[in-house]
């Protein structure tokens, strides 16, 4: 049915005059499971995608320690060489297309809308669609273990002709494919859906310089999404082709081109690493803001920021291939070594949200701290891998390993926990406990630096990447241990976490509607929201709409 | 949407620029053509979106004007569909064709029958709204939607 808002003028938010947004949606309230498979209500489908995205992360991290267990000891036979390269494939791969993004894509459905003050998705029945696309996508790919001949075992970027059918036969590849081809498509159609959300369902006075950075870091995120999935799409239906019909695309022996898949899929590969970190950025910056009781600093720069991040990783996919020898390296150095200025600018304005704040380091905060220090590790040897010379020394070493983990790690894994701590209340309406949180903070964040630090010496020592096992003469060993205590931590943190979440559900604290005193509008509804979100909106001057309505001593400054 | 279709076509022009500059300086043609495909992506939509700010001849709408009222966004604000099967239906089916196109003819069947019949039902559901009970004649009863005996009284409204 057609959905009317009567939006009266006059008194904000708390004044008795102000009438509720009648609203008029007529239909079945399903319940239960009925809920969760037909709902189309843009809350369900993002817990639904959060759920299933975690469901990923604690799968994929199970594998991790299955591969740290391998990689105790020298000459160990824990797994099998095939085993292993399954593992090391599958666990990349379902923490990118199951975990990482779509995580942030559930984030976008549950948040966006609520922080723009729209009453839903723009297309909510497309909406469930992409989610059912994205969960078959996890079904299929992860059935491949299910088969004879296993899972894919050839990494997670698949390279030309290892990935040809001559190479790698069996029907487990065929599923990898199939399976990223379908969250592809829910990628692509969850982008369609939150870009004309933004562009169309503002609520009046949400100019697009007012709205939530995470709303803009989401919506940027999609822009990519939407460049980087089609060319996948693509790429992915040529290697079936060479796989099945006969084709020689990828295949040097029929005339193909490998450096094609290599120019496709890290054209595709790069933006993806954006694509798992941008929105995380924006949950970060949401609680430097709320938990500073500041606004943003340096609110347009930060737009400014993530634009430039955005447009430049469309032209920096080819630094994976410096050592093919096959590509410009001028220009792809430069450009990787500029995103260094925009990421540093969002660190800057993430201190200045902070400096002179009143803090509250509760378990998001430390998160989103944890985030920043975990990710800069990250991006400083970042800005080492972009320079050729170094590159071509450490290239397909465990310094790259630890490299990218710690990007990784900082933004998806941090950033998704802050996001849980910030957002549980409005999910449930009670707040996770804060001792169990800070537990599982602290043993994260030292396990990660135990696990990911040492691995940066293993590069330099020379230890490739993927190998199954090693020799006990390489001097490998006591490092490689040491990684190894810190995954079993880290798996350790993060199931406090988890029982934190399923404790807390049932019995947390009551959180009321606006535990944080938060700035934007998501915490102006009752928790959780009501059906189509809002009764009654603040009236929207600045871009913490909420802040004004409950300070009006402190009005945010208009126009800094 | 002025915003909009700047971001839009400040993206467009900046791809543009670094395919120039890709496609003078390297002998790549798999990136020169992403990058066009990336720069059209972004001229379409940039351009969909001016040509709408000038059918609207820049008069701004109530979200990109710095100081609306609630209640200039008053009327109708969209189509909001209550509850779907075909989405489930659909994706189902994409499933069984993935698994088809492994496995066999007889899964795309099924994938295909999934697929088709929930696109129809999707697109009846569609249709019927046009026909279902209109907006007038349904009684406004307050934020959280009609109460129990109006739905009771609405069969066929599922959405």
């Amino acid at each position: 049915m057609t959905l009317i808002q009567e939006r009266p003028s006059g008194p904000g938010l708390y004044s008795e005059e102000a009438e509720p947004l009648t609203q008029i949606v007529p239909g079945p309230r399903p319940r239960g499971v009925v809920k969760f498979i037909t709902s189309t209500d843009h809350k369900q489908i993002g817990l639904n995608y959060m759920v299933t995205a975690f469901t990923g992360f604690l799968v994929s991290g199970i594998m991790a320690e299955l591969m740290r267990t391998q990689l105790a000891g020298p000459d160990n036979h824990v797994l099998t060489a095939n085993a292993y390269n399954q593992l090391v494939t599958m666990h990349g791969t379902v923490m990118l297309f199951v975990f990482g993004g779509p995580f942030a894509f559930g984030l976008a459905n549950y948040i966006l809308p609520l922080q723009i003050g729209a009453p839903d998705m723009a297309f909510p029945r497309f909406n469930n669609l992409s989610y059912w696309l994205y969960l078959g996508g996890f079904l299929v790919m992860m059935s491949g273990f299910l088969t004879n001949n296993g899972a894919a075992d050839f990494g997670w970027f698949s390279y030309a002709p290892l990935s040809e059918a001559i190479h790698t036969p069996g029907p487990g590849v065929d599923m990898w494919i199939l399976g990223i081809a379908l969250t592809g498509f829910s990628g692509i159609f969850t982008a369609v859906n939150v870009i004309t959300t933004v562009f169309t369902l503002r609520a009046p006075g949400m100019v697009m310089f007012r709205m939530p950075i995470f709303v803009w870091n989401s919506m940027v995120t999609l822009f990519l999404v939407l460049l980087a999935f089609p060319v996948l799409t693509a790429a992915l239906a040529l290697l079936w082709c060479d796989r099945h019909l006969g084709t020689s695309f990828y295949n040097p022996v029929g005339g193909g081109q490998p450096m094609l898949w290599l120019n496709l899929f890290w054209f595709f590969g790069h933006p993806e690493v954006y694509i798992l970190a941008l929105p995380y950025f924006g949950v970060v910056t949401e609680v430097f803001a709320t938990f500073s009781k500041k606004p943003v600093f340096g609110y347009k720069g930060m737009i400014a920021a993530t634009l430039s991040i955005a447009g430049l990783s469309m032209g920096v996919w080819a630094h994976h291939l410096y050592t093919t020898g096959a590509v410009l390296l001028p220009f792809f150095a430069a450009l990787s070594l500029l995103i260094a200025v925009p990421t540093g600018i969002k660190f800057f304005n993430w201190i200045g949200t902070m400096w002179q704040g009143v803090l509250t380091l509760n378990t998001a905060m430390l998160f989103a701290i944890g985030f920043l220090i975990i990710f800069l590790c990250g991006g400083i040897t970042g800005v080492m891998l972009a320079q050729p010379p170094l590159d071509f020394q450490l290239h397909n070493t465990y310094f790259l390993v630890a490299h990218f983990h710690y990007v990784l790690l900082g933004t998806t894994v941090f950033g998704a926990f802050a996001s849980i701590y910030y957002w549980f209340p409005k999910y449930t309406g009670r707040l996770l406990d804060e001792r169990l949180g800070k537990l599982s903070f602290a043993i994260m964040f030292v396990a990660t630096n135990l696990t990911y630090f040492p691995m940066h010496d293993l590069g330099l020592r020379g230890m490739p990447r993927r190998v199954f096992t090693y020799p006990a003469n390489a001097g490998w060993t006591f490092l490689n241990q040491l990684a190894t205590i810190g995954a079993y931590l880290l798996g350790i943190g993060v199931l406090f976490t988890v029982i934190n979440v399923f404790l807390s559900f049932r019995r947390g604290e009551i959180a009321g509607d606006n535990p944080w005193d938060g700035q934007t509008l998501e915490w102006a509804t009752s928790s959780p929201p009501p059906e189509h979100n809002f009764e009654i909106l603040p009236p929207i001057r600045s871009e913490r709409p909420l802040w004004d309505a409950n300070h009006p001593d402190q009005l945010t400054e208009v126009g800094h | 949407m002025r915003v909009e279709f700047r971001v839009c076509l400040g993206a467009a022009l900046f791809l543009g620029i670094i395919d120039l500059i890709y496609w003078f300086t390297s002998n790549d043609d798999a990136g020169t053509a992403c990058l066009l495909f990336s720069f059209f992506a972004y001229a379409l939509i940039g351009s969909f979106l001016f040509l709408q700010w000038r059918r609207r001849k820049g008069i701004p709408r109530p979200e990109d004007r710095d100081d609306a009222e609630m209640s200039d966004g008053a009327g109708e604000v969209g189509f909001f569909p209550a509850a779907s099967i075909w989405p489930a239906g659909i994706g189902i089916g994409a499933v069984f064709l993935a698994i088809g196109l492994i496995y066999g003819v007889w899964y795309l069947f099924i994938g295909g029958v999934f697929v088709i019949g929930s696109l129809i039902g999707f697109m009846v559901e569609a249709e019927a709204r046009e026909e279902g009970p209109d907006d007038p004649g349904f009684p406004a009863v307050g934020p959280t939607g009609p109460d129990p005996e109006t739905r009771a009284a609405t069969p066929g409204t599922s959405r």
